[in-house]
């Protein structure tokens, strides 16, 4: 968390400008998450996956938007290649997810997926 | 000076009592009023167009035993995934709302104000319910302690605003039981502070899931909506 960071070829403003959009819904919505887990069961593939905290929804979030505007979109390429493994590889925007505050989690995963994309970091799965 | 002593003070004692209850109150109701607008001004009311189902319709509807049977319904909703929990959460929210406004002592406090008094539970209800927040609290906190799934998504926010919301109730059920009465005032102070700290942080911190629950799920459309919200984000 407090390695120095490698900001080439991140373009953190193009990132910030993505962030600044959606900023009071976003951050209303990450302070409004009561860290409950009760939306872990509404996840399939946390339930598919023998319930690892990872596949949580909130914990999906958490570590991508979360992290995003944490950092007020100054992140590297690690990062951004850790969040992609979260917002594409763990979820996938079924938006089924339920949280009694009524928290758009897919929303918020979907614009993680967009800063990713700006930054051209996404799977390739024609390479991979 | 040792921070108790300073905390006991007359000083502090009077203005955690005096002044500041206002204060409070004031950064309370105008905070919530702020944040209240500002969720409503986030979404917007927007015409639904009603499909008609085509033929062969696949959107499953509700059955009629589905509707009417409240014992069906609990078990297909979050209770039925989750009962210990939900039970749990309930009690907690729901007392932490209620006890502060009908507590005997707190209604003498409001009678010698204003001359006005509202029901008050029995001393020992009272007790009892504030026993029940507190078994809750640490309920909540054995979950971030040592539920890995809790664990995964804590942060020391989360200990604090625990410790905030139950400091009250805490420092009550000592102040109603003289458990340390040789710090009587102590107590009492710290009683006053914790509850005015509260209601503050309420309308700024994540507290403020107790508004964005109520507006968010009563007016937002949406499949997990309560009720006929016409309202997008
Ligand atoms: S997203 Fe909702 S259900 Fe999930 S942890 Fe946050 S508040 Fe709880
Ligand atoms: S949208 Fe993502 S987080 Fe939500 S239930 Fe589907 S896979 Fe899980």
């Amino acid at each position: 968390m407090f390695r120095k960071k490698n900001t080439a070829g991140v373009d953190s403003d193009a990132i910030r400008e993505i962030l600044d959009e959606k900023k009071t819904k976003m951050k209303l919505s990450l302070k409004a998450c009561a860290h409950c887990t009760l939306c872990a069961e509404s996840c399939f593939l946390f339930m598919g996956r023998d319930k690892d905290p990872k596949y949580m929804p909130s914990y999906k979030f958490i570590n991508s938007i979360g992290v995003l505007y944490k950092n007020k979109g100054n992140v590297d390429k690690l990062d951004l290649g850790e969040i992609r493994d979260i917002v594409w590889e763990r979820c996938v925007l079924c938006t089924r997810c339920y949280c009694p505050m009524g928290i758009d989690i897919p929303e918020m995963i979907a614009l993680a997926r967009r800063v990713c994309r700006s930054q051209g970091v996404y799977p390739r799965y024609d390479q991979e | 000076m040792e921070l108790s002593n300073i905390l006991s003070g007359t000083c502090v004692y009077d203005f955690v009592r005096g002044p500041l209850v206002w204060i409070s109150f004031i950064i309370f109701i105008l905070g919530t009023i702020f944040q209240v607008f500002r969720l409503l001004s986030l979404t917007r009311v927007e015409e639904t167009v009603k499909l008609k189902s085509g033929p062969g319709s696949f959107l499953p509807k509700r059955s009629e035993k589905e509707k009417t049977d409240w014992g069906l319904r609990a078990r297909l909703s979050i209770f039925g995934v989750n009962p210990f929990l939900i039970v749990v959460t309930t009690l907690f929210h729901v007392l932490l709302v209620i006890m502060p406004i009908f507590v005997l002592g707190h209604n003498i406090l409001l009678d010698n104000a204003f001359g006005i008094s509202l029901f008050a539970f029995p001393e020992k209800t009272a007790d009892v319910l504030t026993q029940i927040v507190i078994i809750c609290a640490m309920i909540f906190l054995y979950r971030r302690l040592f539920v890995d799934r809790v664990k995964a998504i804590t942060d020391w926010k989360d200990y604090l605003f625990l410790l905030l919301a139950a400091a009250p109730f805490i420092t009550g059920y000592f102040a109603f039981h003289q458990t340390f009465s040789e710090h009587y005032r102590l107590i009492i102070t710290l009683h006053i502070l914790s509850g005015e700290l509260m209601l503050m942080a309420i309308p700024f911190t994540k507290f403020i899931h107790m508004f964005y629950l109520v507006i968010i799920r009563l007016t937002v459309k949406s499949e997990y909506s309560l009720g006929q919200g016409d309202r997008v984000w």
